[in-house]
C-alpha cells in the first residue's frame, strides 16, 4: 500500500501554477477578506482626513468673526469723535489684528466704497481721512455675515466676514475680513497615524488568518476538485490524487484513491482469467450459488496455489476464506496422497477425475475456549480434476465431508462383527449340546437336563440379542414406537427383582433394592421401559466383580421417576463415559474385553428413555464403581411417543 | 442455562436446557459457534426443553443460522414445542432452519 502511496504521490507532485490546486477557495475568500479590510481602512483614513479640514475650516470662519466684531467695537469709538490720532490709531489696529489673526485682509470703508482703514495700506482711499474728518457721510453700507456653506465635502479656500454697522452721528461703516483656509486633504498626517496602524494591524492579523485558513482548506478544495474531477468523467487516480504536503487529509485522501484502484485491478484481473495465482471473484448470482453449496469448491492454479474458494471449503478446511486465498493447498492440506493427486493433475499428467480420502487431524489451537471440546478429526474425500479439458494450468477440487459416512460405516461393519461374534456363540453352543444331546442323552438323564438347560439358556441370550438388534434397526429406521399406557411399577420391579436374584448370587454380589412404599402413576411404554431398567441392572452386575454390592434406588422428584443403579464395578474413564451410550462401543479396559456384550444395552437404554422425554446420566470413578441415574417424568412429553 | 453437549457420531447434538431469552442467549451462541467450529458444521440443536424463546434467543439463532449457511450449512433443529414454533413462523424465521422430528433423523441428515 505505502509503494502505492508513493506512487501515487510521485505522479501528482504539485504542479508549478498561479494558484496552486485548492488554493482557489481560500485565495477568493482572503481576498475578499483583504478587500474588506483595505476598504474599511481607506475610509477611516478619509474621515479622518476629512474630519480634520472641516475642523480648520470652522475655526477660520470664527476667528474671522471674532476679529470683525474687534474691529467694529474699536471703529465705533474712533469715528464717534474722528481726529487724525484716533484714525491713525484705528489703522494700525486694523494692521495688527490682521497680522495677528492671520487674515489675508482686514478693512474698514465708508458706505462710498472709501475705505479708511485697511491691513493692506495701499488700499486707504488718499481722501479718506478728509471724509472721515468732515464729521458725516452718507450711504448705507451694504453687508452683513458672508457665510459660505462649509460641509465634509464642500470646504471653500477661504471666508470672508462683512459686518455693517451704524456710527452714532456720522454715518455707517462696513468692517471686512477675509481668511485664507488650506484646501489640502493632507496638511497634516498626525490624525492618521492610529488609523494606519491600526490597518496594519489588522492587515498582519488577515495575513496570519489567511495563511493558516490556506492551509486548513487547501487539502478539502483540492479534495473537492478531484471530486468534480471525477462525477466529470475522469478516473485516473493520479489526476485525482493531490500532494500529501496538504495535511492528514489530503494523506487520508490519498489512501483511499490508493485502495480504489488497488481494488479496481483486482476486480480487473479477477474478472480476466489472470494470470497464474490471480485470484478468482465469484460474483453475484455465480457467487452465491457457489457459497450456497454445502461441498468445498477450490479452484487452484498450476502450482497448487488457492484462486477461489467458496464458503464451504473454508468451512472443511478450517480456515478463513479471505486467508486462504492466494495460500499453497499444501500447506492446508498437508496430507501427501491429496498432494500428488493434485500435482498430477496441474501438470496434466493426470487428466481424469480423480478421489482422494484424507483424515484432516485438528490443530491442538482449535480447542474449545469455553467449553474445553476438542475439535474433531474429520474424513474429508478431495475429488479434483483439470478446470478445463483442453488446458492444464487449473484445478477444480470438490471436497466432501464424509466423517459422519466413514463412521456410520464403522459402526456398520462394527455391528456385522459383533453380531456375527454375539450369534455364533449361543448358536456354537446349541449346536455342541444338541450334538451331546443326540450322542448320549437318551442313556445320561442328567447330562439331558444339563443339555436342555443350557440350550433354553442359550435361546433365550440369542433371543434377546436378536431383540436388541431389531431395536436398534428400529430406531435407525425410524420406526421404532412407544405404546404408552399406565405402567404398574410395582409389577414392574418384582419382574426385575426376579430376574436378577439369582444371577447376583451366582456372582455373590449383594443386590439391594431400595425402593418406595407407594409408586406413582406412571405413563409410558411398559416394555421399553423394562428394556431399558433391565439393561442398566444388567450391566451392573455383568462388570461389578465377584463380592462387589449393587443398589437400585427408586423414587419419585419433581414429577419424574428416578432409577439409580449403583455398583463397585470396574468403573469407566471420564472420556468414555460419553462414548458407552454409542451404539457398539466397547470400553477399552483390557477387563471389559473379557465379558461379553453387545454394546447395544446403553444405547437402547438411552434412546428408550430419551422417547419418553427423560434421560440418562452416569457418574463413574475408575476402580470405585459408578451410577446409572434414569430420570422419566411421569407422563410422556407430548409428540415424544410417536418420535423415534 | 444448562446446556448439554452430546456427540452422535460425527455430529454435535446440542441441548439447551431452558428458556433462551437474554441472560443465556450470549451462552448458548458462544456454545453454539464453538461446537459448530470444532464439528465442521454438523450440529443440531435439540430444542425439546427450550421452553420459549425471546427476541434476543431468536437473533442468537438467526446469527448460529447464518454461520452455518457460511459452509452452505442450515442450521438443523429438532424437538421445536407449539410455542417456539409459532414464535418463529410469525416471524417468519422458520425457513432460516432445517426442521428434524427426532434426533436420528436430524443426526442421520449429515449421511
Amino acid at each position: 500500500m505505502s509503494e502505492k502511496n508513493s506512487t501515487l504521490n510521485q505522479r501528482s507532485a504539485p504542479r508549478r501554477a498561479f494558484v496552486a490546486r485548492g488554493d482557489s477557495a481560500s485565495i477568493l475568500a482572503s481576498s475578499l477578506f483583504g478587500a474588506l479590510l483595505a476598504v474599511v481602512v481607506a475610509a477611516s483614513v478619509v474621515w479622518s482626513l476629512g474630519t480634520r479640514r472641516l475642523d480648520r475650516a470652522l475655526a477660520a470662519r470664527d476667528g474671522a468673526q471674532r476679529t470683525v466684531a474687534l474691529l467694529t467695537e474699536s471703529a465705533l469709538e474712533s469715528l464717534a469723535d474722528p481726529t487724525p490720532a484716533s484714525l491713525s490709531s484705528l489703522r494700525s489696529l486694523v494692521v495688527r489684528v490682521a497680522a495677528d489673526s492671520g487674515l489675508e485682509s482686514c478693512s474698514i470703508a465708508l458706505p462710498d466704497g472709501t475705505t479708511i482703514a485697511s491691513s493692506l495700506p495701499s488700499q486707504i482711499s488718499h481722501d479718506s481721512e478728509e471724509k472721515v474728518l468732515a464729521g458725516s457721510w452718507q450711504g448705507s453700507a451694504s453687508g452683513g455675515a458672508n457665510e459660505a456653506t462649509i460641509g465634509f465635502f464642500s470646504v471653500p479656500t477661504s471666508v470672508s466676514i462683512s459686518s455693517g454697522t451704524m456710527v452714532p452721528g456720522r454715518g455707517e461703516i462696513r468692517v471686512h475680513a477675509q481668511r485664507l483656509i488650506s484646501s489640502s486633504w493632507i496638511s497634516s498626517a498626525t490624525p492618521v497615524y492610529g488609523t494606519l496602524g491600526g490597518g496594519l494591524v489588522a492587515a498582519a492579523g488577515w495575513a496570519v488568518v489567511s495563511w493558516y485558513y490556506r492551509r486548513r482548506t487547501r487539502a478539502l478544495g483540492a479534495i473537492q476538485q478531484a471530486l468534480r474531477a471525477m462525477d466529470r468523467g475522469c478516473d485516473s487516480a493520479s489526476e485525482a490524487s493531490i500532494s500529501d504536503s496538504f495535511g492528514a487529509e489530503a494523506i487520508a485522501w490519498n489512501r483511499l484513491l490508493a485502495e480504489h484502484e488497488e481494488l479496481k485491478e483486482s476486480m480487473l484481473l479477477s474478472q480476466s482469467d489472470g494470470p497464474a495465482g490471480g485470484k478468482i471473484a465469484a460474483t453475484g448470482d455465480l457467487g452465491s450459488a457457489c457459497d450456497a453449496l454445502w461441498l468445498g469448491l477450490v479452484i487452484l492454479d498450476s502450482k497448487l496455489s488457492i484462486k477461489y474458494c467458496n464458503g464451504a471449503a473454508a468451512v472443511l478446511l478450517r480456515a478463513k476464506r479471505e486467508e486462504i486465498v492466494g495460500q499453497s493447498m499444501d500447506e492446508i492440506v498437508r496430507d501427501e496422497a491429496v498432494s500428488r493427486t493434485l500435482e498430477s493433475i496441474a501438470s496434466g499428467k493426470n487428466r481424469q477425475r480423480t478421489s482422494v480420502e484424507s483424515r484432516q487431524e485438528a490443530f491442538a489451537n482449535e480447542s474449545s475456549g469455553r467449553s474445553g471440546g476438542v475439535a474433531s478429526a474429520a474424513i474429508l474425500r478431495f475429488t479434483a480434476r483439470p478446470l478445463r479439458r483442453d488446458e492444464s494450468d487449473s484445478v477444480m477440487v470438490i471436497i466432501e465431508d464424509i466423517t459422519q459416512q466413514r463412521i456410520a460405516d464403522e459402526s456398520r461393519n462394527a455391528f456385522v462383527a459383533q453380531a456375527s461374534h454375539e450369534l455364533r456363540t449361543p448358536l456354537t453352543s446349541i449346536r455342541l449340546y444338541i450334538e451331546t444331546l443326540l450322542e448320549s442323552g437318551e442313556s445320561d438323564p442328567a447330562l439331558r437336563s444339563k443339555c436342555i438347560n443350557v440350550i433354553g439358556s442359550e435361546a433365550r441370550r440369542l433371543e434377546r440379542i436378536v431383540g436388541d438388534m431389531l431395536s436398534v434397526a428400529e430406531i435407525e429406521a425410524g420406526a421404532l414406537k412407544l405404546r404408552v399406557g399406565d405402567v404398574r411399577l410395582d409389577a414392574l420391579f418384582e419382574e426385575i427383582q426376579n430376574d436378577y436374584k439369582i444371577a447376583a448370587e451366582d456372582k455373590e454380589i449383594s443386590l439391594t433394592f431400595d425402593l418406595p412404599p407407594k409408586y406413582p402413576v406412571l405413563q409410558g411404554d411398559r416394555d421399553k421401559l423394562s428394556l431399558a431398567i433391565h439393561n442398566v441392572i444388567g450391566n451392573a452386575i455383568k462388570y461389578t466383580p465377584v463380592g462387589g454390592k449393587v443398589t437400585v434406588t427408586a423414587n419419585e422428584t419433581d414429577g419424574r421417576f428416578q432409577v439409580a443403579v449403583s455398583d463397585t464395578g470396574l468403573g469407566i474413564k471420564p472420556e468414555e463415559q460419553e462414548l458407552i451410550f454409542e451404539k457398539f462401543y466397547r470400553s477399552k479396559d483390557k477387563r471389559v474385553g473379557t465379558i461379553s456384550g453387545s454394546g447395544l444395552g446403553l444405547a437402547l437404554a438411552r434412546d428408550v428413555i430419551r422417547l419418553h422425554g427423560g434421560d440418562i446420566s452416569v457418574k463413574s470413578e475408575i476402580d470405585r464403581g459408578s451410577t446409572f441415574t434414569i430420570a422419566v417424568p411421569l407422563a410422556v412429553v407430548q409428540g415424544q411417543s410417536m418420535a423415534a | 442455562m444448562d446446556i448439554q453437549e452430546q456427540r452422535q457420531g460425527a455430529v454435535t447434538v446440542i441441548k439447551p436446557c431452558g428458556p433462551l431469552a437474554l441472560g443465556d442467549a450470549d451462552q448458548f451462541k458462544a456454545t453454539l459457534l464453538d461446537a459448530m467450529s470444532r464439528s465442521l458444521g454438523r450440529l443440531v440443536i435439540d430444542a425439546t426443553s427450550m421452553a420459549y424463546v425471546d427476541s434476543r434467543g431468536l437473533e442468537v439463532l438467526v446469527e448460529a443460522s447464518d454461520e452455518a449457511s457460511q459452509g452452505g450449512h442450515a442450521l438443523r433443529v429438532f424437538g421445536l414445542n407449539e410455542t417456539v414454533r409459532e414464535v418463529l413462523e410469525l416471524t417468519d424465521l422458520s425457513g432460516k432452519f432445517e426442521h428434524f422430528e427426532d434426533v436420528t433423523q436430524a443426526v442421520r441428515s449429515y449421511l
